[in-house]
């Protein structure tokens, strides 16, 4: 099978490359963060000087699922952005070195060779995600209370699915320009955009893929999955599928006018 | 000083240094095998030890030319 041997080209230079060693780890930095500096704030507090005499601040007890949302959150800014820059030059970088046309003159389907590149690094974006949400939840559990191990599942197949958006998006810039730079800046600008109009139209686009997170919240609290939650993912899907379809497209019909 | 080291919990601390060590090492060895870079070889030597965190990440991003 054509696109096997594909796959399995990109998962060994994502291996060679170190990104299954980095990636995940970097993931897990920033998921334990906040449940380790939250936890011993009055300790930090205590140790840069103490709060001035007479005020009394009440720091909050937080809860189990908003800890795990922290870890979340840490993700959605700093790991959406480390998620760009390692997939902005997966066909960029290929094109413009060269490589992708040693592939591409042998018979390759374009299909294969994006799907290929998009499933390897789906692979890693999803076990780097589990991972890191395994350690958030292991210093949850010892920090700050139970959390029921099924409820983690459901953050990491519904969160997952932000993150393949993230990926696909980037994918789709890279069968449009040549440039990584210009691939990664325009990543960030769709993603920072959908977040703005969604802000901004919030009441109208309740089932924006930005507003998964808000939604796997609700879920850990009513510990039940809503159906907004639900057409939110289909909705986060179905433009990852739409997307992915249109770069192969797109990829097709520039290489064949080369 | 003294009293905030004996409160903290080496055991919940410990997984953070130990991850940023493993990543720091890493970005070492890679950086001693790699022939290529984007910039001088040293500066991203010092990027990698000095700049707490990030340094490795930057390196790993940025540091290493294909050409």
């Amino acid at each position: 099978m054509q696109w096997i041997t594909l796959f399995q080209k990109e998962m060994l230079e994502n291996w060679r490359n170190k990104k299954w060693i980095w990636f995940p780890l970097v993931i897990i930095l920033m998921a334990i963060m906040d449940p380790i500096s939250n936890y011993y704030l009055p300790q930090i507090i205590e140790a840069t000087g103490g709060l001035p005499e007479g005020t009394n601040i009440e720091l909050p007890d937080y809860t189990p699922s908003e800890v795990i949302m922290m870890s979340l959150g840490q993700i959605s800014s700093l790991g959406v952005l480390v998620i760009v820059l390692i997939s902005m030059g997966t066909i960029a970088g290929e094109r413009k070195s060269g490589v992708s046309e040693l592939i591409l003159v042998k018979p390759v389907a374009y299909r294969n060779y994006i799907t290929a590149k998009w499933a390897a690094l789906i692979v890693l974006v999803w076990g780097a995600l589990f991972i890191g949400l395994l350690a958030s939840w292991y210093y949850v559990t010892i920090l700050y209370g139970s959390l029921a191990f099924g409820s983690l599942l459901l953050v990491v197949l519904f969160y997952g699915l932000w993150l393949t958006l993230v990926v696909t998006v980037s994918i789709f810039y890279n069968t449009l320009f040549k440039s990584v730079g210009v691939v990664g800046f325009l990543s960030v600008l769709t993603i920072m955009l959908m977040s703005l109009v969604t802000k901004i139209f919030g009441r109208f686009l309740n089932w924006s893929p930005i507003h998964l997170s808000d939604h796997i919240f609700d879920m850990l609290m009513m510990e039940q999955i809503s159906t907004e939650l639900i057409a939110t993912a289909i909705i986060t899907l179905a433009i990852t599928i739409i997307l992915l379809t249109g770069s192969i497209f797109i990829f097709k019909s520039k290489e064949m006018a080369n | 000083m003294q009293e905030v080291f004996e409160n903290i919990n080496w055991a919940v601390i410990a997984p953070f240094i130990i991850i940023q060590g493993i990543l720091l090492i890493v970005a070492l060895i890679d950086w001693a095998k790699a022939d290529r870079f984007n910039g001088p070889k040293w500066m991203w030597f010092f990027i990698i030890i000095f700049v707490n965190i990030m340094g490795p990440i930057l390196y790993f991003i940025f540091g290493r030319s294909k050409h």
